[in-house]
């Protein structure tokens, strides 16, 4: 469970506070969360802050789950390292030992198809072999939750397929919290939903209510 | 409710007992933590520095020689003008300079790498365990490792052609002399770090000062061949204070009479503080920068 305590959380812009979250307490139980919202409604952000690498500006995230990082955006890499060297950089950091470490190497090379390229530096990458690379070496860590942030969408649509049978398999044995834009995605992975809206956080215990009050939102927002 | 062990027959020592376990269980997994964290950012940063072309470690090991041999030449070039013998002095020049230029280049590293740490390293922020002082600490470490690496060389080198006084005279001493100076530079690389996270300039600004320091710390020549008003005006550098204890310790003819240790007690101890005190402010901040 993750539980929110008067959770708030603002930006400061030029135009005096922008709010993501006004003083908001919530449970949230263990399940797979899709995350709904408009651009620049602070999707994002919400999944930095229950990630803990983001923080709120008052309230309290309380939770005794692992969540992984914020996986999309490929960041966690160094440019002049390669694939596999990173790779080996991620084991390091979670204290695997040399088995476990050559195990994971084997496997996210599998996975990523990246083949020569799997050992020249990452700079070298375009972005859909990062987003392969970053999403293979998620899939080797185990975690209560997956944070997910449009990853499904690397790759040509061999790969997208692949990554999206892996995911499920996946969470077969953890939870997931994701933003997609893709309706039909969030209803595939999510058993709940939590939107972004004007500050404001709503919990739903189904997908579904929330798709569908996302579509309303969107709708007039449209007008 | 929570399951407690059963350790003894009464129930109020099973909850302290319990308690303290559960204390130590958790330190030592930090600990683990930590130590893992520091361990791969350390393998990073190494590695880092033998893949990004050959010529910065080639520089990192060049440099020091470079550095003495220009001052061992200037100094011969003096010499030679007075009408001098190179080693009016009674020790070898070679070796002085050797000695003072590696712990200042460790000081002068240090906090150029420290200024960068934690801009440098804003994409790792994204894995929960990597705090940004893990970065700036084993930045740290490296620069270490590096000095001792050159230190090693520089004593084979001595020993090879048997320059006179290769061995320092009190090698505890010279070894607890770079160990506070590391722990020196620990505390104003923090601050620089956190100054130069939310303000670009401050890092420019340290480059600068280093060359200047370079020059005002008694690095290429001994306090004591300079008359005692400006002696008394350049002592306020707590980097004389280092030199003096590094050269002291090593060379057998130079003492470390002029070394205030107190004054650099405080010099460590002050901005280590100011800094750690910064820093617990503004983590939050430089993480989600």
């Amino acid at each position: 469970m993750i539980r929110l305590e008067n959770v708030t959380k603002y930006f400061e812009t030029k135009n005096g506070k922008k709010y993501i979250m006004k003083d908001v307490t919530l449970d949230l139980p263990n399940s797979n969360i899709g995350i709904l919202g408009r651009n620049g409604a602070g999707k994002s952000t919400l999944m930095r802050m229950l990630g803990g690498i983001e923080f709120p500006n008052s309230g309290k995230i309380i939770s005794d789950k692992t969540f992984s990082w914020p996986l999309g955006l490929g960041g966690g890499f160094v440019g002049n390292m390669s694939g596999k060297a990173n790779v080996k950089f991620v084991c390091n950091l979670f204290g695997k030992s040399k088995q476990e470490t050559n195990q994971i190497i084997e496997f996210v090379y599998d996975f990523s198809e990246l083949g020569n390229y799997f050992d020249m530096p990452i700079k070298a990458y375009s972005s859909g072999m990062r987003g392969r690379l970053g999403f293979g070496l998620s899939l080797a860590f185990d975690f209560d939750y997956m944070i997910i942030d449009e990853t499904l969408s690397v790759g040509d649509a061999r790969f997208k397929k692949k990554a999206k049978e892996a995911l499920k398999k996946k969470i077969e044995n953890c939870n997931v919290i994701l933003v997609s834009h893709e309706m039909k995605t969030l209803q595939e992975m999510c058993q709940t939903g939590l939107m972004v809206n004007d500050g404001n956080l709503t919990f739903y215990e189904d997908i579904k209510d929330g798709i569908d009050e996302y579509t309303q939102i969107n709708k007039t927002k449209g007008k | 409710m929570v399951q407690i062990k059963k350790y003894t027959h009464n129930i109020f020592l099973d909850i302290i007992l319990d308690k303290f376990e559960r204390i130590l269980l958790e330190k030592r997994s930090s600990l683990k933590i930590f130590l893992s964290v520091i361990r791969a950012l350390f393998l990073r940063e190494l590695e880092m520095r033998f893949s990004t072309g050959k010529s910065g470690l080639f520089w990192t090991f060049f440099e020091p020689f470079l550095q003495i041999f220009i001052f061992v030449a200037i100094r011969v070039a003096i010499a030679n003008s007075h009408g001098t013998s190179a080693n009016a002095t009674n020790f070898d020049f070679a070796v002085f300079m050797a000695s003072g230029f590696t712990a200042f280049n460790m000081f002068r590293h240090t906090l150029s790498s420290s200024a960068g740490a934690f801009i440098a390293n804003q994409g790792l922020f994204v894995y929960k365990q990597v705090k940004p002082i893990d970065t700036l600490i084993s930045r740290l470490l490296l620069e270490f490792f590096l000095t001792t690496i050159i230190l090693a060389i520089f004593l084979s080198i001595g020993l090879l052609f048997e320059y006179e006084n290769t061995i320092p005279q009190n090698i505890l001493m010279v070894f607890v002399s770079y160990i506070w100076l590391l722990f020196f530079s620990f505390g104003i690389g923090l601050i620089v770090g956190v100054g130069n996270a939310f303000f670009m300039s401050v890092g420019k600004f340290i480059s600068i000062l280093s060359f200047g320091l370079m020059i005002l710390s008694a690095v290429f020549f001994p306090l004591s061949s300079l008359p005692p008003a400006v002696q008394d005006i350049l002592l306020y550098n707590p980097l004389v204070h280092f030199m003096e204890m590094v050269h002291g310790y090593w060379i057998d003819e130079l003492d470390t009479s002029l070394v205030s240790y107190s004054y650099i007690t405080a010099w460590t101890i002050i901005p280590m503080f100011i800094g750690i005190w910064l820093y617990n402010k503004l983590e939050k901040r430089i993480i989600s920068l």
